[in-house]
């Protein structure tokens, strides 16, 4: 690393000028974490619901929802390269027993990389962290709203969207906050191992970019541009969530 | 619930919930399945659900590595002394929050959560800059001291918990004599063991799983974490750098073990742990 040398705002021009991959990176960034967010916050939201029920050996059922959420992020990386690996992966095999002769390279295309990242979503803390938080939410929901809505004819559908989700939507909101920021910050440990910013850098996040660019190619000004940027769209998609959500 | 619910309802319902555990688990079945197998074994067409021959001598070869002792030993460095800092310093921030009237109480609380959003990959350049400036680069330091200065998440559950704690039992206590301190480590900590275990849980998995920070503050091999060994640890090295699947399964077994062993000794707790009382105010 050289001596710092004051340059005004020429990172800034640098990463708007026209040729600069800065717009493929923030895209595929958002890309990410609509994909993640949602991801967890749907399966989270099943298997909350699946455990709100009276069941028997709920202790059971919810150590096989949360343990495999909290493998760490390595771990379920070099598993989903095992399992959509081309020639050896067990992906294939039921895509084959299923009849479809050529299954895809699933890693190696710039689109169906996205499955594999969609696929590892549900297995990350976030899931397992969301899904106690909805349980929680869930038991605070009066029972007896359930039962005067069945008495007046709704139906379980009716019953989740008009008691079950007003009633968790405090919870909704946080858990929606808290998966957004998540994604910001466990992409890198997400996907510099599952992908690595690849095929080509149709992964490549701003996280992944600020990394190479601060700590491979030691261009630390034009890392914190591009940190100080990613920061204000992160404050600003988090500010649109609270008010979108303070509204309902 | 207590209305009636039709018997093929609840059919439904434990095929469903025994679907997800399926599919939730498989990852961690196919990781162990495989790491029982011989390297062509993982290669066999089609793929072994169950390895006809298992071979156990895997967890040895990676356990008998002088390096793995190493790679464990800086990662439960990590975990300890993150838990610990964060334990002490969020539940401290907490309790004035939760449980104290005073002025700006509101707007402190919402700047704390505010700083949730700031997403650690923009903070690590000033904090890389910084702790070069120390001299502690390439030493554990960078990761474990900022843990004792409390995370927005953690002070926020932390908050949750102590809020729905009942005002009367601070009252009593600072009636037969107990100061704030005395109160928050006599009273609060004791009552609040279900959100501290809940948070020692999440802090140790999170740093269990930790990348982004080890690779940026450390260098030297023997003060690498097992997540960052293990990027490296089984590729063989040559033309076509292939991975030894069968070591890095067996690997990724052992990184899987203990916040398996954690939840299980634990899992009573962690549910009582998150309150959403309090939400609404």
């Amino acid at each position: 690393m050289g001596v710092p040398r004051f340059i005004g705002l020429q990172n800034y021009v640098t990463l708007f000028s026209p040729d600069s991959r800065f717009g493929h990176t923030l895209l595929v960034t958002f890309l990410f974490t609509i994909i993640n967010v949602s991801v967890t916050i749907i399966f989270s939201l099943i298997l909350a619901l699946l455990l709100n029920l009276n069941v028997r050996f709920k202790g059971l059922f919810q150590f096989f929802y949360y343990v495999p959420t909290i493998m760490p992020s390595v771990v379920m990386a070099s598993c989903m390269i095992l399992m959509f690996n081309q020639q050896l992966g067990i992906v294939d095999y039921v895509m084959k027993l299923l009849g479809i002769k050529n299954p895809p390279n699933w890693t190696g295309s710039q689109s169906l990389v996205w499955v594999v990242i969609a696929v590892a979503s549900v297995f990350t803390f976030q899931t397992g962290q969301q899904m106690l938080v909805f349980s929680a939410a869930l038991k605070d929901v009066p029972r007896d709203l359930y039962e005067a809505a069945s008495i007046d004819g709704a139906n379980a559908w009716v019953r989740f969207w008009r008691i079950t989700i007003p009633g968790i939507a405090p919870m909704l909101l946080f858990n929606t906050v808290s998966a957004t920021v998540n994604s910001f910050n466990g992409a890198f440990t997400l996907l510099f191992p599952l992908t690595g910013g690849g095929p080509g850098d149709a992964t490549k996040v701003m996280s992944l970019l600020i990394y190479d660019n601060a700590f491979k190619s030691f261009n630390m000004g034009y890392a914190s541009a591009l940190a100080v940027v990613l920061f204000i769209i992160v404050a600003i998609v988090g500010t649109v969530q609270f008010r979108l959500m303070d509204k309902n | 619930m207590n209305y009636h619910i039709p018997k093929w309802m609840k059919a439904l319902q434990y095929a469903a919930m025994i679907i997800m555990a399926v599919l939730m688990f498989f990852p961690i079945y196919w990781i162990f399945a495989n790491s029982l197998k011989t390297l062509p074994g993982i290669s066999a067409y089609p793929p072994a659900l169950f390895p006809s021959n298992p071979q156990w001598n895997n967890y040895v070869m990676v356990l008998s590595d002088p390096k793995t002792i190493v790679y464990l030993r800086n990662s439960l460095i990590l975990v300890v002394g993150n838990t610990v800092g964060t334990l002490l310093s969020s539940s401290i921030v907490a309790y004035p929050l939760a449980r104290m009237h005073f002025r700006g109480r509101g707007l402190i609380f919402s700047l704390i959560l505010a700083t949730m959003m700031v997403p650690t990959v923009t903070l690590v350049i000033p904090q890389y800059l910084l702790f070069r400036a120390f001299n502690m680069l390439d030493s554990f330091w960078p990761m474990i001291l900022p843990a004792f200065f409390a995370q927005p998440y953690n002070v926020f559950l932390f908050r949750q918990f102590f809020v729905s704690i009942p005002d009367s039992i601070d009252e009593a206590a600072m009636l037969d004599g107990c100061n704030r301190w005395q109160t928050f480590w006599k009273v609060i900590v004791p009552l609040g063991k279900p959100i501290f275990i809940t948070v020692g849980i999440m802090s140790a998995s999170f740093w269990w799983n930790e990348l982004f920070t080890p690779m940026v503050f450390i260098d030297s091999d023997n003060l690498k974490p097992l997540t960052v060994a293990s990027l490296t640890a089984f590729q063989i090295s040559g033309t076509n750098g292939q991975t030894e699947w069968n070591l890095q399964m067996a690997f990724s077994m052992l990184m899987i073990l203990p916040p398996a062993l954690l939840y299980i000794l634990c899992s009573r707790y962690i549910t009582e742990g998150i309150k959403t009382s309090g939400m609404k105010d």
